[in-house]
């Protein structure tokens, strides 16, 4: 055995090996693979065939089922990669063990299998609207691209965070469970955002899940009618604050989550 | 060798920090000596050894390690309950970047293990001696200079214990072994030099007997 690796070796390894026990444990079992996918689907059929009923064929100049795919599956990857980072600590307490293992480690290589699983279902979800006969292919790829890495940045950032607080606090992880279902709402999954009046538009406008969400469904239509000023930049900025804010939590209270 | 520098530690309870469990602690270990720990339950043997193993983190002082330490192997610690035996092994083999033999490591922990078919089960649905068998199985598949032992031996069976005796026999020579045990039978086999700790401070004696003796008279 080799006397000393260079940490950037021993982190490399340790993310290796969590990214494929987290993996391990996310889909084993029988019905792991079919609820990763169908909870989406199941999703957006509902909420489809509802739209349908109100006959609502077209949202801001798309159709309904690519606006609502888009914003459900946005919403899903911010909520589910924040989710699973938040409970990543307690899940991995027994192999704190082994020093080479950080609570951090643990957090993140979370959040990169949620990127990864997210990218799957999103691929079969596409392929099956493609079988359905429709317009799948985004007018701007990278566009969405973007949206979507923002969205999933503002998970890793509120993924952080949180992971963090739950440790000081237990009870901080209920209040997020709170906090989820009213961001649903505002954040302009179903309703579009764009058609509210001013003032309020601009209030909703400072959540920056607005914008990734109107972000991506405008890269696959540049007809689309977004909410007034629009803007990428601020979903990423929010973001990279966010996960700033976040690393240092960990470090700050480093030998806290440990020692608990 | 490793140095244990005026280690401070108190963890936190519901009600603020707790109280003092090491208070001042010092001592060093040569390199190729064994010790053995002694004290009373609470006297912070076991938070002891994890901050000599790295996991915990002392309040106040530090400790120097300039050998390969294990980590602290007893009470099932460091295994995941939803992977089976084969999966720790796997994980534990890349933490340590020893890929390139896993299949090597893999049938040496499943040798010296002895679990059977428990072997490709949730650790979870283990016993208490299964794991243990596990865990040490597993340290041992990886060479360090200093074993970390918290009882390790105190879980197992008639069988286990005599083969991880053996074990222990055959690693001291080329390795060292800092444990925790009840049974002074087993700390004077293994053990050159004791540490009894006592009222948070660490006493160091050369000769594990006087470490015994120095532990019995404060019984008394």
């Amino acid at each position: 055995m080799e006397l000393h690796r260079h940490s950037l070796k021993i982190t490399l390894s340790v993310w290796r090996a969590l990214l494929l026990r987290e993996s391990l444990s996310r889909l084993a079992g029988r019905s792991a693979w079919f609820w990763l996918i169908a909870e989406p689907v199941l999703h957006m059929v509902v909420l489809s065939v509802l739209f349908a009923v109100i006959r609502q064929r077209h949202v801001g100049g798309i159709e309904t089922v690519i606006w609502l795919v888009l914003g459900l599956q946005g919403f899903f990857l911010f909520r589910r990669t924040a989710n699973q980072m938040a409970g990543a600590i307690d899940s991995n307490r027994a192999l704190f063990t082994y020093r080479q293992v950080t609570p951090t480690d643990t957090v993140l290589m979370r959040g990169v299998l949620e990127a990864l699983l997210m990218m799957i279902v999103l691929s079969v979800i596409f392929f099956g609207l493609y079988l359905l006969g429709y317009d799948i292919l985004p007018d701007d790829p990278l566009g969405l691209l973007e949206a979507f890495t923002g969205l999933w940045l503002l998970g890793v950032a509120l993924g952080l965070i949180v992971s963090v607080g739950a440790e000081l606090a237990p009870e901080f992880r209920q209040i997020i469970n709170m906090i989820m279902m009213p961001l649903y709402f505002i954040s302009g999954v179903l309703l579009p955002i764009a058609n509210i009046p001013e003032p309020y538009q601009s209030w909703l406008t400072i959540n920056p899940i607005v914008h990734g969400l109107d972000g991506a469904r405008l890269a696959f239509a540049p007809y689309y009618h977004s909410v007034r000023g629009l803007s990428m930049p601020y979903l990423h900025i929010c973001a990279i604050v966010g996960i700033v804010i976040g690393l240092i939590l960990h470090r700050r209270f480093a030998d806290f989550m440990v020692t608990k | 060798m490793i140095v244990v520098d005026d280690i401070y530690k108190r963890y936190r309870t519901e009600h603020g920090p707790g109280r003092w469990i090491l208070e001042g602690a010092s001592f060093t270990i040569p390199t190729g000596v064994s010790v053995g720990l002694v004290g009373r339950n609470g006297a912070g043997k076991s938070t002891l050894l994890g901050i000599i193993g790295g996991v915990d983190q002392p309040t106040r002082g530090a400790v120097t390690r300039d050998c390969r330490v294990s980590w602290p192997m007893g009470f099932g610690g460091g295994l995941q309950g939803s992977l089976t035996g084969r999966q720790n092994t796997k994980f534990v083999c890349r933490i340590f970047g020893r890929e390139s033999d896993i299949e090597d490591i893999i049938e040496y922990v499943q040798d010296f293990a002895e679990i059977g078919s428990y072997f490709e089960e949730p650790v979870k649905n283990y016993s208490s001696g299964m794991k243990a068998r596990l865990q040490f199985a597993l340290s041992l598949a990886f060479e360090f200079d200093v074993y970390i032992s918290d009882e390790i031996t105190s879980v197992g069976d008639t069988a286990f214990k005599k083969k991880a005796g053996q074990a222990f026999k055959d690693l001291l020579g080329k390795s060292s072994l800092i444990m925790v045990s009840h049974g002074e039978s087993t700390l004077r086999e293994f053990c050159d030099s004791g540490v009894w700790l006592h009222e948070g401070r660490a006493h160091w004696f050369d000769k594990v007997d006087d470490a015994l003796s120095a532990y019995r008279e404060s019984l008394a």
